[in-house]
Parts: structure tokens; C-alpha cells; sequence
């Protein structure tokens, strides 16, 4: 828990909070000031929007442990403000609400509208409002009450102030210790097994086409060492390797996409075609904590270079995630990091091939601190392919 | 509120045609609305449930937490819960049972498989991530245009076929083709959608020891059919439950249903003897409930040469998703298709045949306009593509074909009961609004516009001859209100509708008021709590104002015929020279007056004063009130619309929008007005930016409000109303249901503009959200042609 | 829903924030606005064990002129430069790229580090800034170093940033007035992500011409020869046939008329700029 102190309404209150409760959670759950809404905590639709320091913001977005020393208005705090007064008067004339689920943050932001842009146009206040959502009434009572408004304005009493920086203590030691969270470590396996898909219909396909420096044969020896070949896929570990030709193997998969990461854990079966010089790894995992499945196929391919002793490899992967982490909105992203994380497998396959050392080790990761995070095993695997 | 506004209010006239300002809006103002979310109960535990990351799955073993196992609940644990059940009495249709926590299969992403319980939400999460669940994926069903083939696997085992249920109907179809100047054959789709009310659903249950009663707080629609769902899954009398909807924060169809989530809470707070939580998450709503609107039409109009419309054809597919729900039942849509698509127009053929499939999404429910929407958008391009077939204007084709005003009231091809009204006249007001010369001069002059309109009747407050035929769960009958006058001459009315944004507190106190002229102020509405109000089916279908809005002047009227008795007497008049006005009870000469707060003040603690019989006859009645023909009220609309196209990026922005609007007799213009407004931001939503797509395992596209876009006031055009006021013969004052009307026409509308626009590239669009990528493939694909 | 648990402290200062994170060994990550860590908290997608708030620490709160360029702390808010609180390193450019940036609310909290920070490709500060030929100034292990953007932003919500460090300022050359600009972006929505966008700056008196393409789901695109862009808009789209191959005809398409469009905002004549 964290102590904060902070002035809600014009009031103090001095509070434990859990790091994690954000503003508007603690608002209504703890002081019971339920005037303040949620309607999506993406921070998009604009109900939770209120007062910090006399200035707008998204109260799902802001964690109650930020707010020590802060100014915080709700809607109930307005009282006999004059402005607020005026804007409640004109959104009941122009019926610019309905429900009121997102009446609070609309007047809020409508205050602040008011105050900062006295010669807000239509257009521009339509602008303004892209913030906040509301789904009854289609915003034409809402813009014509906050027109209205700005066309005889009333002085805003509530106006922004800065919150002083922290000053470190004379020690030089941080002014607060972090605190630490009660955390749940539940083991989670999400599904043990996941069946290993014949082909994979409609996923993602990438394919990358690379030059070595190493003659085709030497090569498609090379690539006989799966356990090798699974220490090039950044952020991939072979757990056991396979018994047999038809067995699969098991390893887990660490991939991170900004601060989002996920830890697959599955299986897969490895085929090699020594008469074509090819071979298909085909598996699937679960990452138990964002309840996510990947499923995969890589094709790769030996072919002769345009010289002697030169060849080109030919990596294809087709791949479909399901779960959470394929809702995220833009899969363009997603398909990004796949394409890079190809091109590091290919690099240090290229190392591995010629000789060298891997190129690239860490998994892929915008969010550096995941190698720490890393399974005991992962890291003893990568110490071991780097020695 | 500050005093020029209370001023505003006591000035303002308050019957039935006063834009009366809201009475409700105080509390929402100031903070003080309480919605579901809000409750607060001492030892109350939150719920988060885990749900189905896959469409379509076999549930294999679940493991709880060791120290949470007595908080975590699985199917197995909920001895004597049946699940929901909500089949349709039509021939065919195909049963479906939905879990409360999902048995042996999970149907769809977002389908609850364990329900954590703990002091906070964050707590219940965190628990639930700790529950171990096996799934065995199974391949599922995204498509619904290709359910209903052989190799498909099936969404529920026992069924021979994914589809809940196929109807077919026609109306002299082959006698009416012949001669056919044009005939167009187009395939359209509306995408499927989330409703999104700005607050989503939500229930807190606890046991009541005094009453042993199970107390229900829950954000619905339709608080009376939710207790007999809960009582029909509970196995509990009646008696046993009460069901009170706090302030409900939106709903457009979105909480006309019984959730599972409900039956667990109730189920969990009478297990636990406990006040338990559960609020919908908006990744919730998105993910695992995205239910409306997905249909796909194909289309054929046959037209004489002259523009006259001789047949239409139509094969209709309604993604119904994967469970039948309750009260609607999974094919109320697919069967509105098949009765409404003729829409405003006549002719003398007709013929369509529906299916309602079966998927592996969320159950499809009524959105605000239900399947009108995608109807009139079917029909309508289709309207536009004969036009254009014809070389005709659009406006002119369905000027030709619209039903008369001097046919009213008029019956339509499918039985349809247009009860008044000026269609043509809409239209010619539409035109003349929107300035077709002026749009078709731009275009000339190579600016990349287009207009667009689209026209159609809403049937609203419908009863029971029409959802009979239906066959679902729920028949609506008539509606029943309560009135009261208290002892110092207020008035309380009790209606079992429950109102989610639609300003009953204020219109039925308006009918109230034109009744027995009351103040507005000192009108009291209780609406939704079942302890209180009289049984009801609840708010959907444009049928508050009729029906609620009949029971109550129903009721006062009975209650005012009370009073004037006791009026009467004090003034020493008969009871029929007796009127009402500000709140008195006078002589029609004007030569005396009593308050209604005296006549209150005497039979309640002065009966001594009463006449004979009066004190038999209280100041409480409940009356019943059905219209006689209860076929339902026929607003109608024309939307026109201008749009500009940017060929480069796709984009479309509305230049101007028009609605000419029929609503009959408007109790409140305000409040419909604000109807029209918002249902038209909806159908802007529709026809532009709203779209939940499924991949090909069935996963949502989209988990927040970042991806699923809701328009913002920067979508919206400063929308033009104008109104007709043609009063319905069926109804009370003449008022019709208009609450979906302005959900229904915009896609269409938007969509013939766009067509428009695009005119001259041959380029066409059959399917909404018209979102930029879509245009800019359609351009592209049409290049790619070589035109 | 609601975040798994993590740890919190406040930083006092950026090297109060580096010990911090030191300290945390690895788990703890920096919060600055967070307005767009804050949702993927909320989802869960994003456990941190530790979040060292930024939003606070003096030191990146501040502007310093360093003479030809000015050094923007990294903790100032969107907001700031909307209103034009901050020196203005550009003939007033930067209060009309903030304005831009997702809504009031959001701006009044999201930092300009904390945007770089989490390098959300369609992010206007990461574009725009790239055009503009930035630096960014981390505070590691070794010191303070600094990077040109291009070698910042590695991808999409990929940065150069390690595990113990803070970005602490962001360092701009002045622009005289004679400089111009254009920035055009396409979103289907006010507030929403970009799914096109593109920066152009002209300053002919220092001699630099940038044309950067974002929104594309990768590092920002700068062109090798922005000449020949502005002299033929038309050459982009093949150029970024080349570049972004997987992408479909129609998205290449609005991204070529980004640049298009930028272009033409920059070099339109000066009483017509666009804001934006």
C-alpha cells in the first residue's frame, strides 16, 4: 500500500492505496464518490474524466498513488461554481443528456472548453469533445449547450496550478521506497497440450530469403542440429528434445511487444527432406497468463548460391495467434515484430553457419528488462550458445 | 440548477406537446444518478469471470487455485441451475440451451468458463488468472454465408444443420415479374456490431432476510421478464425475487435480455448469503458480447420501365451467433426480415426466404432498430440501383412507389397495418431540404459529393397479434400503470417499463399533467422495481409512449374521475362540470376551486368529509391499456443526406444531413428530438465506423474503444429535423414509437451518397461500415478491372 | 478491468530514477503519463513488478536553451507545448503537432518522453520528431548519451532504451522563420491512432530536408532523397512499394498521399500552412 494525501472536493484526505487502484476506483469505492464514471478504463470514452489540478484528465489512466498533494474535482465537488451552474442549466435546456453515464465527464470537459477556449467555434468544439463519448444523444444538445455557454461566458473559478516537483531527501536517497505488492504467483498452464495443426489457414505469412557465405551442403549439415537451430530464434528455448521422428519436441517461446510480453510454452514436430534439402517445423503453445495461443509453420529451404560455396536459405512462416494478444487492434504490429524476430533467426543462423557467434541473443523486446525475467533454463541455453 | 432555469420550468407549459425540460436531469447533473456500479453493499464480493479465449473449444479438466477453491465456481458447482432457454414456437426452429458457466463446450470468445469471487474486482481478477482451464480448440464457425454447409462443423452437436431456423414466405411473386423492364440481382451485408451503451451491463444480488427475498440490482431493460428468467433458472416462486433496475445508463436493446451473468450472481448471493457484484468490463462488452446487425442480403428488385416496382426477391442470412437468447429468442430478426422488408413501398410481388444460423459468436441481440436497419438498408440500395438502372432520380423511383397518403390507412403486401401518415410528402420535403440541384451542380463542376436518401416506417409498440405470430417466450400484451394521489396532492406513478435515457420521469408526468394537471414537479415516477410496479414487459420496441404512455393516462384518468367526484361535492357541482388545472380541481364556470392537495389531505385523514361511496373508491388505481388494434404505430422517415469523398484516403464526410420525421403526436418535441439525434449518431456509427470483425478462428477484432470505433462529435453533422405531425388513429394522443427511427435510415442513406459519388468510377459499395479501406479497395478492385 | 499488482515509487529526479530502477533489478519499468502504458496495465497485457513514476522528478520538467538547440525535459506534457508553456524551438510548430495528439485529457497527462519512450509508430511526436531531426539524451550506466531518433526508434514500440535507463530530454536545433513544414496525417477518427501519416521539413538556411513516413508499423520511413519526392510526390509510392512490401496496394496508397499531402502543406504558400 501507498500513503497519499490529497484534497478531493476541498477536502483532505490522507489514504493507503494499492499502487495498482486507479483514481477513479478509489474515488468511488473508497470515498464513495460514485459521480464519476468508467466506461471503458482504455482511457477512450471520456465518463471518467475529472478534475487534477484543475485540469481534465482520465481519472481510469491515473493511478491514485500519483496523486499525492494533488487537487482533485468531481462532479459532485462543483457546488454553486458559477460556470458549472451554467453549464448544468444549459445542457438540461438543449437535452444534452439522456442516460447521464457520460454526463460527468462531459461537463468536465465542457468546463475546461469554456475556460481555455473562449472563442471556440462549432467545429471546434465538436473537436474538443473527440474525447468523450455519448451514446443518446448524438451530441447536438451538448455542443448547443456548450455554444450557448461561450456566448455570454461566466469566469471559471477553478483554474489549473502546478504541482510542485518532489525534492529528494538530503540523504540522497529516493523520497519514497518502492512498496511492495502482494503478489499472486500461481504457476498457471493454460493448455497443456495443444494439438499441433496440420496447416494453418488464414494466418500471417512472412518469408525471408537469405545469402550465406557457406556451401549448401555444409549448411543443410548444419541444420540437422535442431537444438542449435532453435538457439538462433531469439527468445526460444528447447525444453526436451525429440525422442523420435514422429514426436514432438517441447520448448517455450518468449516474445515481447512493447511493455506486453507473453511466454508460449508448447510443442512441435520437426521434419527434415534430405532429398529436397528442406524441412517444416510445425507447432503450437500457450501462454498461460494472457490466456493466448500461437500456432505456427516454418518451412525452410537450402538452395545452391549463384557461386560455389555460397547458398541461400529460404525461411517461410506462416503464423496465427488467438486469445487476447490477437485482439489487440492493429495486427500490423504484431506482424512487424514477427518480420524483425525472421530476420534475427536469420542472422544468427547466418553466425551459426559461418562460425561465428549469435548476432543477436536477447528475445525480441522494445521492454529490455525481459531478459532478466527470462526462465533459469533460457538463460543457462543462452549462456551456453554464447560461450 | 440555477434560478433562470427554475424559472424556465415553471414558466414552461407541461402537457402533452411541451418541450418540458427533464426531471431526471438534476441528479445526472450534479452527480447523483446511481447506477448499478454504484452500490455499494457492506461484505459485498466482486466477481471476475474467466472466459473462453477461443471461439469454439471442449473443456477439458479446470483446476482451482489451492487457496482460492472455495471462491472460484465452475458449472459443476451450480446444483439446480438450469440454463437459459428461449425457444421460438415456429415450425423448425432449433433449440438451443446456453450455460450459465459453460458445460463440455465453450461456443464463443468471451464465453464464461469459471466465476472468481474476492473483496475487489482486482482481487476476482487476479484470482481468475490463477484458474487453470483446458480446451481442446475445435474448428469454428466465423461465416455465417457458409454455415450451412455439409462439412461446417456443428456449433451444437444434436443439431442436423446450423441454423436455428429457415422461413419462407411469398406473396404472388411469379405472377408479378412478368414484364419487367429492369431487373437488378445485389448482394449487401451489414457488419456486425456491439451496442455499446456508455455504461455496460452490470448486477449486484443480495439475500434479504426480512423479506427472504432474493433482492436484484441490475442495469435492464426489462426488470419484470429478468425476474422470471431468474425464477424459471433458479427454480424460485416468484415471490422469492425482486428485481430493481437503479439509473440505467443505456441500453438500445443491449440489456433487453436475460445474461448469464445474472443467473450467476443471483444464483452466488443466495448460495453465499452474501451481497455479490458483477460489472461488464468494456473488454467484456467488445469481446465476448458483440452482438447485433450482421446480415447478409441477396437482393433482386424487378421494376416496370416507368420506375414502377412490380416484385422484390430477397435471400436473407441473419448471423444469429451461437445461443438463443431470452426473451427474443435467436430469430426475431431473421423473421422481422421476412415481414418488413417491403418497406414504405407497394407492390404486387413479393417473396423471401431467411435463416437464422448459428455461429461461433456471441448470441445476436435486438439493437435499437433491430432489423429494420439492415432492411431498409438492403432495400433501399436496391431502390437505388434500379434508379440508376432506369436512369431515373433516386427520389424519383420511390416517389412512384410509395404508398399514397390517400391509401391510409393502408394494408401492405405482408399484412403490415400502415396506420396514417404522408410518405411522398417526406420524401418532397427531404429533396427540397437537401438541395438535389445544388449537389448534382458540384458534381458537374468535378467535386467528388454524392446525396443520398432513404425512407421507411417504423413499426413501433406492436402487441401481442404481432409477437404471437412470433412464437417467442415473451407476448407483450397490455401495459398496466399505477397512480396515486398522496395526501398533500403529489402524485406517484408506478410503471413496470423501466427507463434507460429515454425521459419517461418527465414524459409520463407530462400525460400525468394533461390529465389532471399536476405540476410536473410533483409527479413522482417509479418505473422498473417489481416490488412496486405492475408487471410489464419492459422498454424496447418504441413502446413506451403508446403503451406505458396509454396505461398511464389510462390510470389518471380513472383516478382523476375519483377526484372530481370528491370535487364535486365539496363544490357542490356534478362531477362532470368538474376540471383540472395548476394543481386544483375547479367548477368549468370558474366559480370555485379546491387542491387536489385538500381532496388528497380528506380521504386519506379527513374521510368524514367524503360523499357517499367515495371512500371505497381510493386515490390508487391501476388501470390496464391495450390499443384496440394493437398492429402497432407507423412512424416514418426520410433521411438525405450529402456526402464528399476523398478518392485518395477513402474517407467520407457528412456535408449535410436532413430528417424529415413522422412521429405522429409528440409529447415532448425535446425528448424526440434528442430520440432522433442520437438514433442517427448510431446509424452514423453503422454506416461508417463500427464494425466487430472475427478472424477466421473467430477471435474479435477488437478489445477497446481504440479499435472499435464509437463516433465522436467530430463524426457528427449538425443534423436538420423537421417534423410532420400526422396523429395515429390507433394511440391515445395520436403518438407513435420513435425511439430506433433515427438508427435506421443513416446506413442507407450515407450508402446510396457514397454510390453516388462514386458514380462515375463504376463504383459501388454493398456493404457497411463504408470505412476508408473499404472504398479504397472498391476503387482499387474496379481499376483492376481495366475500366 | 484492473492491473495485476505491481510496486510503485516516485522519482525526485532522472538519477533518482535510474538508482530506482537499478534497484528494481530489471522488473521495474518507468511510468511517465502513462496514458499509454496505462491501458495496456488495465488489460493486463502489461505486468511490470514495478513502476517508477516520472511524472515528477524536477529535472525533466524544464527547457534549456542551449544556444542553437533547446533541450525539452522529458516529463513535459503534451499539453505544455499545446499552450505554448514551452520555449517553441520552431516558428510555432510544435503547439499544432500537441494539439493533435489524442484528446485534452490525455495531453494534459502523456509526456513527449514517455511518447518516445513507448514508440507507437503512428505517434505523432515520433514522426514528427524524426522530421525535425531530434536527439534524444538517455541517462544509463555509462553516462548520458545521446541518439539521433532514427537510431532511437527501432520499431514498432521498439526503442535503443536498455533496462536501466531513462530517457531524460530530447534535444531540438532552433528553426528560423524561413524554415517550413508540413505534417499531414489520416485518421479515420479525431483522436485516433493515424493509420497514414507524414512530416516534411524544408529549412533551406541550415540546409536540411527531411521527409519522414509514419503510421506504417515500423520505424518511421525517412527518404533518401527528399528532393526528389518534393519535386515529384509521385515517385513515393513505388519508393514505398520498395520499402513496406507486405502492405496492400490501397494502404501503400494512402500513404503516398500522406507524403503528397505534406508536401504540399509545406511548400504551399505561407498564408495558406495548414496547422496541421
Amino acid at each position: 500500500m501507498t500513503a497519499i494525501s490529497l484534497t478531493v472536493n476541498g477536502r483532505r484526505h490522507a489514504a493507503e492505496v494499492e499502487p495498482r487502484t486507479h483514481l477513479a476506483d478509489f474515488l468511488r469505492e473508497d470515498l464513495l464518490l460514485t459521480g464519476t464514471h468508467l466506461g471503458c478504463e482504455h482511457g477512450v470514452c471520456g465518463a471518467c474524466t475529472l478534475m487534477v489540478d484543475g485540469r481534465p484528465v482520465r481519472s481510469c489512466l491515473t493511478f491514485a498513488a500519483t496523486c499525492d498533494g494533488a487537487e482533485v474535482q468531481t462532479v459532485e465537488g462543483f457546488g454553486e461554481d458559477p460556470l458549472m451552474t451554467r453549464l448544468r442549466g444549459a445542457f438540461s435546456r438543449h437535452h444534452a443528456l439522456q442516460c447521464g453515464f457520460c454526463t460527468p465527464g462531459m461537463l468536465t470537459t465542457a468546463y475546461d472548453i469554456v475556460c481555455r477556449l473562449p472563442e471556440a467555434d462549432e467545429a471546434r468544439i465538436r473537436e474538443e469533445l473527440a474525447g468523450n463519448l455519448c451514446r443518446c444523444t448524438g451530441y447536438a444538445g451538448i455542443v448547443a449547450a456548450i455554444a450557448d455557454v461561450l456566448a455570454d461566458p461566466t469566469p471559471a473559478s477553478l483554474q489549473p496550478r502546478e504541482r510542485p516537483a518532489l525534492r529528494s531527501k538530503d540523504d540522497g536517497e529516493p523520497s519514497t521506497a518502492p512498496v511492495k505488492a502482494p503478489a499472486r504467483t500461481a504457476e498457471t498452464s493454460f493448455a497443456t497440450s495443444l494439438p499441433i495443426p496440420e496447416r494453418i489457414d488464414g494466418g500471417v505469412s512472412l518469408e525471408r530469403r537469405l545469402a550465406l557465405d557457406i556451401a549448401p551442403d555444409r549448411l543443410w549439415a548444419l541444420l540437422q542440429d535442431f537444438e542449435s537451430v532453435v538457439g538462433c530464434l531469439p527468445g526460444a528455448a528447447l525444453e526436451t528434445p525429440s525422442g523420435s521422428p514422429d514426436a514432438p519436441v517441447t520448448g517455450s517461446f518468449t516474445v515481447a511487444i512493447g511493455p506486453m510480453r507473453a511466454n508460449f510454452r508448447g510443442r512441435a514436430l520437426v521434419a527434415y527432406d534430405d532429398a529436397r534439402r528442406s524441412g517444416r517445423v510445425r507447432g503450437a503453445g500457450g501462454d498461460p497468463v494472457s490466456r493466448s495461443q500461437g500456432e505456427g509453420e516454418m518451412r525452410f529451404a537450402v538452395e545452391a548460391g549463384q557461386q560455389q560455396k555460397k547458398s541461400v536459405l529460404v525461411v517461410a512462416l506462416v503464423y496465427r495467434l488467438k486469445g487476447p494478444l490477437s485482439q489487440f487492434g492493429r495486427p500490423a504490429i504484431v506482424a512487424d515484430v514477427v518480420d524483425r524476430l525472421l530476420a534475427r533467426f536469420a542472422d544468427n543462423l547466418a553466425a551459426l553457419a559461418e562460425g561465428r557467434g549469435l548476432v543477436h541473443a536477447a528475445p525480441m523486446s522494445g521492454f529490455g528488462l525481459l531478459y532478466q525475467t527470462m526462465s533459469k533454463s533460457m538463460r543457462t541455453l543462452l549462456a551456453k550458445l554464447r560461450g | 440548477m440555477d434560478d433562470s432555469l427554475n424559472d424556465a420550468r415553471a414558466k414552461s407549459a407541461q402537457g402533452v406537446g411541451a418541450s418540458a425540460l427533464r426531471l431526471e436531469d438534476e441528479r445526472y447533473l450534479s452527480g447523483r444518478g446511481r447506477f448499478v456500479a454504484d452500490i455499494k453493499l457492506p461484505g459485498m464480493l466482486d466477481v471476475a469471470f474467466v472466459r473462453s479465449p477461443l471461439a469454439h473449444a471442449r473443456i477439458g479438466a479446470i483446476t482451482k487455485p489451492e487457496d482460492g477453491r472455495e471462491d472460484v465456481f465452475v458449472a459443476a458447482d451450480l446444483a439446480g441451475v438450469k440454463g437459459i432457454r428461449a425457444d421460438s414456437g415456429l415450425p423448425g426452429f432449433r433449440s438451443s440451451v446456453q450455460p450459465i458457466l459453460a458445460e463440455t463446450k465453450v461456443r464463443h470468445v468471451g464465453e464464461a468458463i469459471a466465476a472468481c469471487l474476492a473483496t475487489s474486482r482486482a482481487k476476482a481478477e487476479d484470482l481468475a488468472d490463477a484458474v487453470i482451464v483446458d480446451l481442446e480448440e475445435l474448428p469454428a464457425i466465423h461465416e455465417m454465408t457458409t454455415a450451412r454447409d455439409a462439412e461446417m462443423p456443428l456449433v451444437h452437436e444434436h443439431w442436423d444443420e446450423n441454423v436455428f431456423l429457415e422461413t419462407a414466405v411469398d406473396y404472388g411473386f411469379d405472377a408479378a415479374i412478368a414484364g419487367a423492364a429492369a431487373i437488378v440481382k445485389r448482394t449487401y451485408r451489414t457488419s456486425r456490431q456491439c451496442m455499446a451503451p456508455m455504461e455496460g451491463r452490470g448486477v449486484v444480488a443480495t439475500w434479504d432476510n426480512q423479506a427472504e427475498q432474493l433482492v436484484v440490482y441490475t442495469a435492464t431493460q426489462m426488470p419484470h421478464i429478468v425476474r422470471t428468467g431468474l425464477c424459471e433458472c433458479l427454480g424460485l416462486a416468484h415471490e422469492k425475487v425482486r428485481v430493481i433496475p437503479p439509473d440505467v445508463g443505456g441500453g438500445f436493446g443491449y440489456k433487453g435480455i436475460l445474461s448469464s451473468e445474472e443467473v450467476f450472481v443471483a444464483f452466488a448471493a443466495m448460495t453465499l448469503r452474501r451481497p455479490v457484484r458483477w460489472i461488464e468490463d468494456r473488454r467484456e462488452h467488445l469481446t465476448g458480447n458483440a452482438n447485433c446487425r450482421e446480415h447478409h442480403y441477396e437482393i433482386t428488385g424487378y421494376a416496370a420501365a416507368d420506375g414502377t416496382l412490380l416484385a422484390v426477391d430477397c435471400e436473407a442470412i441473419v448471423d444469429s451467433g451461437a445461443y438463443s437468447i431470452y426473451p427474443f429468442s435467436a430469430c426475431l430478426e431473421a423473421a422481422q426480415v421476412a415481414s418488413i422488408l417491403p418497406g414504405p413501398y407497394r407492390m404486387a410481388g413479393y417473396r423471401c426466404r431467411t435463416w437464422s444460423v448459428a455461429t461461433n459468436k456471441p448470441a445476436i441481440l435486438p439493437y435499437r432498430g433491430v432489423a429494420r436497419t439492415g432492411v431498409c438498408f438492403a432495400m433501399e440500395l436496391m431502390m437505388d440501383a434500379l434508379a440508376r438502372e432506369l436512369g431515373i432520380e433516386p427520389h424519383a423511383i420511390r416517389a412512384k412507389n410509395l404508398v399514397p397518403p390517400e391509401a391510409m390507412p393502408f394494408t401492405n403486401i405482408t399484412g403490415k397495418y400502415f396506420d396514417s401518415g404522408d410518405y411522398p410528402e417526406a420524401l418532397r420535403r427531404a429533396v427540397e431540404a437537401i438541395d438535389v440541384p445544388a449537389v448534382r451542380a458540384r458534381q458537374k463542376a468535378g467535386e467528388r459529393v454524392g446525396v443520398g436518401f432513404s425512407i421507411f416506417c417504423e413499426q413501433g409498440a406492436h402487441g401481442t397479434s404481432v409477437y404471437a405470430g412470433w412464437g417467442i417466450p415473451m407476448v407483450p400484451g397490455a401495459e398496466q400503470a399505477s397512480a396515486r394521489l398522496t395526501p398533500d396532492g403529489g402524485l406517484e406513478l408506478r410503471v413496470g417499463v423501466q427507463s434507460h435515457g429515454q425521459s419517461l420521469e418527465t414524459t409520463l408526468a407530462q400525460i400525468a399533467h394533461e390529465q389532471l394537471g399536476v405540476p410536473i414537479a410533483r409527479v413522482r415516477l417509479v418505473h422498473g422495481d417489481t416490488a412496486l410496479t405492475p408487471y410489464s414487459t419492459g422498454t424496447w420496441g418504441s413502446r413506451c409512449a403508446v403503451m406505458a404512455g396509454g396505461a398511464v393516462a389510462a390510470a389518471t384518468a380513472r383516478l382523476g374521475e375519483r377526484i372530481k367526484t370528491i370535487a364535486g361535492h365539496l363544490l357542490q357541482v356534478p362531477a362532470g362540470e368538474i376540471v383540472f388545472a395548476g394543481g386544483m380541481a375547479r367548477t368549468v364556470n370558474g366559480q370555485g376551486e379546491v387542491s387536489l392537495a385538500e381532496i388528497g389531505r380528506l380521504w386519506y385523514l379527513g374521510p368524514q368529509h367524503l360523499p357517499a361511496g367515495a371512500e371505497l373508491a381510493g386515490l390508487e388505481v391501476t388501470e390496464a391499456y391495450k390499443p384496440a388494434r394493437d398492429t402497432g404505430t407507423f412512424s416514418y422517415a426520410c433521411h438525405a443526406v450529402v456526402v464528399s469523398l476523398d478518392a485518395e484516403t477513402g474517407s467520407v464526410r457528412l456535408l449535410d444531413y436532413v430528417i424529415v420525421e413522422d412521429a405522429g403526436v409528440m409529447i415532448n418535441p425535446m425528448v424526440v428530438d434528442g430520440q432522433v439525434f442520437g438514433g442517427a449518431a448510431q446509424g452514423i456509427g453503422t454506416a461508417l465506423y463500427e464494425e466487430m470483425a472475427f478472424d477466421a478462428s473467430g477471435q474479435p477484432m477488437a478489445a477497446t474503444f481504440a479499435d472499435y470505433h464509437l463516433p465522436g462529435a467530430a463524426e457528427i453533422p449538425a443534423i436538420r429535423i423537421q417534423h410532420m405531425e400526422s396523429p395515429s388513429p390507433l394511440t391515445r394522443f395520436g403518438q407513435k414509437g420513435i425511439g430506433e427511427s433515427g438508427a435506421i435510415g443513416p446506413p442507407a442513406a450515407i450508402a446510396n451518397a457514397v454510390n453516388d459519388a462514386l458514380a462515375d468510377l463504376g463504383v459501388s459499395i454493398g456493404e457497411v461500415p463504408i470505412k476508408p479501406e473499404r472504398v479504397l479497395r472498391a476503387i482499387a478492385e474496379r481499376k483492376g478491372q481495366g475500366t | 478491468m484492473k492491473p495485476a499488482p505491481f510496486d510503485y515509487s516516485a522519482a525526485t529526479s532522472s538519477a533518482d530514477a535510474r538508482q530506482q530502477l537499478v534497484a528494481g533489478g530489471g522488473a521495474a519499468k518507468i511510468l511517465a503519463g502513462g496514458q499509454s502504458l496505462g491501458p495496456m496495465l488495465n488489460l493486463r497485457l502489461a505486468r511490470p513488478g514495478q513502476l517508477v513514476d516520472l511524472s515528477r522528478a524536477g529535472d525533466l520538467r524544464s527547457v534549456t536553451d542551449e544556444g542553437d538547440t533547446l533541450l525539452y525535459g522529458a516529463a513535459l506534457r503534451h499539453a505544455e507545448f499545446e499552450d505554448g508553456d514551452v520555449a517553441d524551438a520552431t516558428p510555432g510548430w510544435l503547439p499544432a503537432i500537441a494539439r493533435g495528439i489524442a484528446y485534452r485529457a490525455v495531453r494534459n497527462r502523456g509526456t513527449i518522453g514517455g511518447s518516445l519512450a513507448h514508440a507507437d509508430p503512428a505517434a505523432d511526436w515520433v514522426v514528427t520528431l524524426t522530421a525535425l531531426g531530434a536527439e534524444v539524451v538517455i541517462a544509463g550506466p555509462d553516462g548520458a548519451k545521446t541518439l539521433p531518433m532514427t537510431d532511437f526508434i527501432r520499431g514498432p514500440l521498439s526503442t535503443a532504451l536498455e533496462p536501466a535507463d531513462v530517457l531524460t530530454g530530447i534535444r531540438l536545433r532552433k528553426r528560423l522563420p524561413g524554415a517550413r513544414w508540413g505534417y499531414w496525417k489520416f485518421a479515420q477518427k479525431a483522436g485516433e491512432f493515424a493509420k497514414a501519416s507524414a512530416a516534411v521539413l524544408i529549412d533551406a538556411e541550415r540546409g536540411e530536408t527531411r521527409i519522414v513516413v509514419g503510421a506504417i508499423e515500423r520505424a518511421p520511413i525517412v527518404l533518401d532523397d527528399p528532393q526528389a519526392a518534393l519535386a515529384d510526390p509521385e515517385t513515393v509510392l513505388p519508393l514505398l512499394k520498395r520499402l513496406t512490401a507486405p502492405n496492400p496496394p490501397a494502404t501503400l496508397a494512402l500513404h503516398a498521399a500522406a507524403v503528397r499531402r505534406a508536401c504540399l502543406a509545406a511548400t504551399a504558400p505561407k498564408d495558406e500552412d495548414m496547422p496541421s
